[in-house]
């Protein structure tokens, strides 16, 4: 047996980018740069994610538009029937619920999928490495796309309930970027906690859930039930939520102090959660065996 | 031709939880630690934990083939994942030429989807590589060329036989082109043929210059005929290093069972080099 030399002459070594990177904070331009080097994968795994579910069904994309539209069914049968006391909307009732769904459905679907990044995807990560922020783009960019088509439809109905809109109603996109960094924030943070502290997670989902009664989706703003209404007033979403709606449906501007506020907020919680992801994604590998 | 260390491991370690609950609870105070003070060293062993690789020492040379063999559970795996960069080292250091380019197959189909085609799989998979689409569309010849799969390769993958499967992933994986191309394990499945030009095709590869393999692997055959040196791993500490591949393989046989006595590890090296060998 003839012994491999232990120490060989490493003029020719320099510290391996891995292990410089492994165990140090990646760097914010590293971060652009693998997104941008990795661009092909983002758009793979988005198409992979939309047409894998589709391609065993018979409606394929119809099921985007035939769920929003039996939702809102559900609260018009309601609210005919005299169920609901939604308070003082400016638009008729239908198309506020229709409309507020969607909205809120924009953030919690987006906390939901990139709070399971790390549970969906580790294992793959452990076979294949390849730079997770592709998948936080891969997340958005799904989310988009399937908020964007039940989107048309959502105008047409409003279209029919009498809703008409104006200039105004073409800065509603840009008006969602706040709800979008703040749901994908709250996911991120809860992402590494699903594998690490499971009940904090199972906590974070639940309080998500319960948001959604304290926030006017459902009934108006105005509506006033005592205690309900402080927290309703308190919550962030009730602006981040309310300002777009109203900024469509009127092409007028709900709280937009509170909303200017919030909407800071958002996108400075938005990097911090997107930092703590970063630094902490590389100790959740680890963790994966476990789970 | 003088040999060009490509990957120098040095006094490695990497620590694992044996404890499920103790490990996630370890997990998150690392969390903690690395958001609020991360020029903090690591801490030494906490309950629970345990050396799933201890000052592990090795170098990969350009134009070999290293294989590593070790029992199930010996840190195979964990070795060439931290080598990849996918777990953080807990210490020691791993150096390599600067833009060494890796690719790392641990399970051949992992990322493949099964409603895709086969030709869809190679731009998910060639992504994942972190290729472009240019890259990519350059090599789909060579990769149909080298899978063998003809029109198969239009068919959903899920469809696909285990050796079928093989044969596209690695042909991706090749397509890759990298300097240092870690196997773990994953040529165990498809049939002899394919096998074999694999094989062959690992040994061109490494006469390229610049390149080499590191090959984990527990079967004698494959190593005997590919490898060029082979490093032994016991419960996480490389225990041997030999260039006489075979002198090597004997010692991991008999350090195998070296809980029997010496006359039955005589006979169980027989019995494994007469079904082997």
């Amino acid at each position: 047996m003839t012994n491999t030399p232990k120490s060989p002459d490493s003029h020719l070594l320099s510290p391996l980018h891995l292990s410089e990177q492994q165990n140090t904070r990646v760097s914010v331009s590293k971060t652009f740069q693998d997104l941008r080097s990795y661009s092909l994968l983002v758009r793979q795994l988005s198409r992979v994610e939309i047409r894998a579910e589709f391609r065993r069904s018979l409606l394929g994309l119809g099921w985007m538009v035939l769920v929003p539209l039996v939702a809102v069914l559900v609260w018009v049968l309601l609210n005919q029937a005299g169920i609901l006391n939604p308070g003082d909307t400016e638009v008729p009732y239908p198309a506020y619920v229709l409309l507020s769904t969607s909205v809120w459905g924009f953030f919690a679907e987006i906390y939901r999928a990139c709070s399971r990044i790390q549970e969906k995807y580790g294992r793959l990560l452990l076979m294949t490495p390849f730079p997770i922020i592709t998948l936080v783009a891969q997340a958005v960019v799904v989310h988009l796309i399937r908020f964007a088509i039940p989107l048309f439809l959502n105008v047409a109905v409003l279209w029919l309930f009498g809703v008409r809109f104006g200039l105004a109603a073409l800065l509603f996109p840009f008006a969602l970027i706040p709800l979008l960094l703040l749901g994908t924030g709250i996911g991120l943070l809860v992402s590494p906690l699903r594998i690490v502290v499971a009940d904090i997670s199972r906590m974070a989902d639940e309080g998500i859930r319960l948001l959604m009664y304290l926030t006017p989706i459902l009934y108006s703003p105005k509506l006033e039930i005592g205690i309900l209404s402080d927290l309703v007033a308190m919550n962030p979403l009730t602006y981040l939520i309310g300002f777009p709606r109203d900024l469509l449906t009127n092409g007028t501007f709900f709280a937009p102090f509170y909303f200017g506020f919030f909407a800071v907020l958002s996108i400075v919680f938005f990097l911090i959660a997107f930092r703590i992801f970063q630094i902490t994604e590389p100790r959740i590998r680890e963790r994966l065996i476990a789970n | 031709m003088e040999k060009q260390p490509l990957i120098q491991v040095s006094g490695l370690h990497k620590k694992f939880s044996s404890d499920l609950r103790r490990g996630l609870l370890h997990g998150a105070q690392d969390m903690w630690r690395d958001i609020v003070s991360p020029s903090r060293k690591n801490p030494g062993l906490r309950k629970g934990e345990f050396y799933s690789l201890r000052d592990i020492n090795m170098t990969l040379y350009s134009g070999e083939i290293l294989a590593i063999v070790g029992v199930n559970g010996s840190g195979k795996t964990t070795l060439m994942r931290l080598i990849s960069g996918i777990y953080n080292l807990d210490g020691g250091t791993i150096t390599s030429l600067p833009g060494l380019k890796l690719t790392a197959i641990f399970a051949l189909s992992a990322g493949m989807q099964p409603l895709f085609t086969g030709r869809e799989n190679i731009y998910i998979k060639g992504s994942m590589y972190g290729m472009t689409l240019p890259e990519i569309e350059a090599k789909v010849p060579f990769i149909e060329s080298f899978s063998e799969l003809g029109d198969r390769l239009d068919r959903p993958f899920g469809n696909y036989s285990s050796g079928m499967k093989a044969r596209l992933a690695y042909s991706i994986a090749m397509a890759t082109n990298p300097d240092v191309f870690i196997i773990d394990e994953s040529l165990a499945v498809g049939d002899s043929a394919f096998k074999a030009k694999c094989m062959d095709n690992l040994r061109e590869f490494v006469n390229e210059p610049g390149k080499g393999v590191i090959f984990i692997t527990n079967h004698i055959r494959k190593i005997l005929k590919v490898a060029d040196r082979l490093l032994v791993l016991d419960k996480g500490s490389v225990i041997h290093e030999a260039e006489d591949v075979g002198a090597g393989l004997e010692f991991y046989i008999n350090n195998c069972n070296k809980h029997l006595g010496a006359e039955m590890q005589k006979n169980k090296l027989a019995v494994i080099k007469s079904y082997e060998l």
